[in-house]
């Protein structure tokens, strides 16, 4: 099996409805993602995440580019892919009748898992996500963060080569989450690929190795959490109450986001004694802390909305 | 076209069916209106009861299509758990498939109790029962291939509704189904004998012997429009199934 489990190229993608003017969902999107790599895809609602996750789990043909998982044609040949990869899909939900422990037992068996391999697959997998508890009570009773949870448990019990997870922690409480990043970590350690959607940037900091933002069709940047960070301008946040007294001052120091009575400037560690310098002589308190991803990601969104208009 | 159904088909019946029977009463009352109809017959016209019966067993197994049709929809539009098995090994001929045959172990239970009816109240001939039985499979292949056909048409469960009465109506209600046909102008019989849920009533009939009376010709019509449409909608129904697995 190819070492690079998907391969990207210019993927395009083009809904028509009739009545309604064509929308382009993707615009070029390339991305590579090694195999035992986690990568997660963030971006606004809208941006196109979905679409290019779909398009590389065979659900979706796009309207031009190509896609390979593992060195096989996804577009031109599904059937040599599908077998490898297993989807969360989006505000996907477990068949209701079914129980937790039904659920993914039946799913293994249905991708041609033997009897005892699915039977323990299925245990661990429930365990791992913290569902043994609930394991016999009908879906329909579950919460829906419990349901979501059994979504993940069907997909993880697979252990497929590729793994796509379309928000996959969404309506989970804080200790679900980090179970569910445990389970993918474990499974990368073995060798399993993640690529994965969502728009809570802890868990694409905490968990992704690879980061790409997406925005209207096409990839802004990509990289490591730290990366995405200094290329939104720096690493570092000064918060300076009544900030806005010093006025253009601060625009040489980095970006400036006014925020109440706040100004938050992303500066570099380099600058930053000096710029301390300038609010401590001007008595203004002043914090200084690390840039958080939801920042950079803002500030790389929105440069980009502001150079498309 | 290669038909690729894989091991996970029977996996995935045996999936359905588990969901199926968790609906008890939709499996019980889903005999309803053929009783209700036997009851009429048994009081307003008595000489027509073994028609009557003949049409319950075809009417419900016509009915399967319309489950299909909504469970599909359900599953796909609601639940998104079509793309998670078709994004697997189980092939999209074995999604349907095994869709198809988990709606009908499920609702086989009526059928078999409205079979013991007629072989007790109009007992079958070997030859009868032979023709019986092919076109319960027939009308199964057309029904089911059409309810997952349909189930794929549309974005919004509610869109979905009122076809599963359209085609109760057209398929089960108004053709000779439940009644002689007889009973209709001789201009009529074509389109009767055409349509699949009436033709395999009439095919049934005809081979028990006295129920109807119609030319060889006729018959051999009827045998093989039933014949060609459940043939045909199935392997269009799988091509679609393999082809709606991926949307374009």
């Amino acid at each position: 099996m190819s070492e690079e489990a998907l391969v990207a190229v210019e993927l395009r993608k083009q809904y028509t409805t009739r009545g309604s003017p064509p929308i382009d969902a993707l615009r070029g999107v390339s991305l590579r993602i090694a195999k035992g790599e986690r990568v997660a895809l963030l971006g606004r609602n809208g941006a196109g995440k979905t679409t290019f996750l779909r398009i590389a789990s065979t659900l979706l043909v796009p309207s031009s580019g190509s896609v390979h998982v593992f060195g096989h044609d996804a577009i031109a040949d599904p059937d040599s892919v599908r077998p490898l990869l297993a989807v969360v899909p989006q505000e996907g939900k477990p068949f209701f009748h079914l129980t937790p422990r039904e659920q993914v037992y039946s799913y293994l068996r249905a991708r041609g898992f033997a009897r005892e391999s699915a039977r323990a697959q299925s245990e661990s997998a429930l365990e791992q996500m913290g569902l043994l508890e609930v394991a016999d009570r009908l879906s329909i009773t579950l919460s829906g963060g419990q349901r979501q949870r059994t979504m993940v448990a069907t997909v993880i019990a697979t252990e497929a080569p590729i793994m796509f997870l379309d928000e996959p922690t969404i309506g989970m409480d804080p200790f679900a989450r980090r179970e569910v990043w445990a389970s993918l970590r474990r499974l990368t350690q073995r060798g399993s690929t993640i690529l994965l959607t969502t728009h809570y940037l802890d868990e694409a900091e905490n968990l992704a190795q690879r980061l790409s933002i997406i925005e209207r069709g096409r990839v802004l940047v990509e990289g490591s959490g730290e990366e995405l960070k200094r290329r939104a301008g720096g690493t570092l946040r000064v918060s300076i109450v009544g900030g806005a007294r010093l006025g253009p001052e601060l625009e040489s120091f980095g970006t400036v986001v006014p925020d109440g009575e706040a100004v938050h400037v992303i500066t570099s560690p380099e600058q930053v004694q000096e710029l301390l310098g300038l609010t401590l002589r001007a008595k203004l308190p002043t914090t200084v802390g690390p840039v958080t991803l939801e920042e950079a990601f803002l500030r790389v969104v929105g440069r980009s909305i502001d150079s498309e208009g | 076209m290669a038909l690729r159904f894989g091991g996970g088909t029977r996996a995935f019946a045996l999936t359905e069916l588990r969901v199926q029977l968790h609906e008890g009463i939709a499996i019980a009352t889903s005999m309803i209106v053929q009783v209700v109809l036997l009851i009429f017959v048994v009081i307003l016209a008595p000489s027509l009861l073994s028609y009557a019966l003949i049409g319950a067993v075809v009417y419900s197994v016509f009915q399967l299509g319309p489950r299909i049709q909504n469970e599909a929809a359900f599953i796909r539009i609601d639940h998104k758990l079509n793309e998670l098995y078709h994004a697997s090994s189980l092939t999209a001929e074995g999604y349907f498939l095994g869709l198809s045959i988990g709606v009908l172990l499920a609702y086989l239970p009526p059928v078999v109790i409205l079979l013991v009816l007629v072989e007790v109240i109009v007992p079958l001939s070997l030859l009868s029962a032979a023709v019986l039985a092919g076109v319960i499979a027939a009308v199964w292949l057309f029904t089911s291939s059409l309810g997952y056909v349909i189930s794929t048409l549309f974005r919004d469960m509610r869109a979905i509704w009122p076809y599963s009465s359209l085609l109760t109506n057209v398929f089960g209600v108004l053709p000779p189904v439940f009644y002689p046909i007889g009973f209709l102008p001789g201009y009529w019989h074509p389109i009767a004998l055409a349509i699949p849920s009436s033709a395999a009533v009439i095919l049934v009939e005809a081979a028990q012997g006295g129920l109807v009376h119609l030319a060889p010709a006729e018959l051999l019509f009827a045998g093989t429009a039933l014949s060609v449409e459940a043939i045909g909608l199935f392997a269009f129904a799988l091509y679609w199934a393999r082809r709606t697995a991926r949307e374009s």
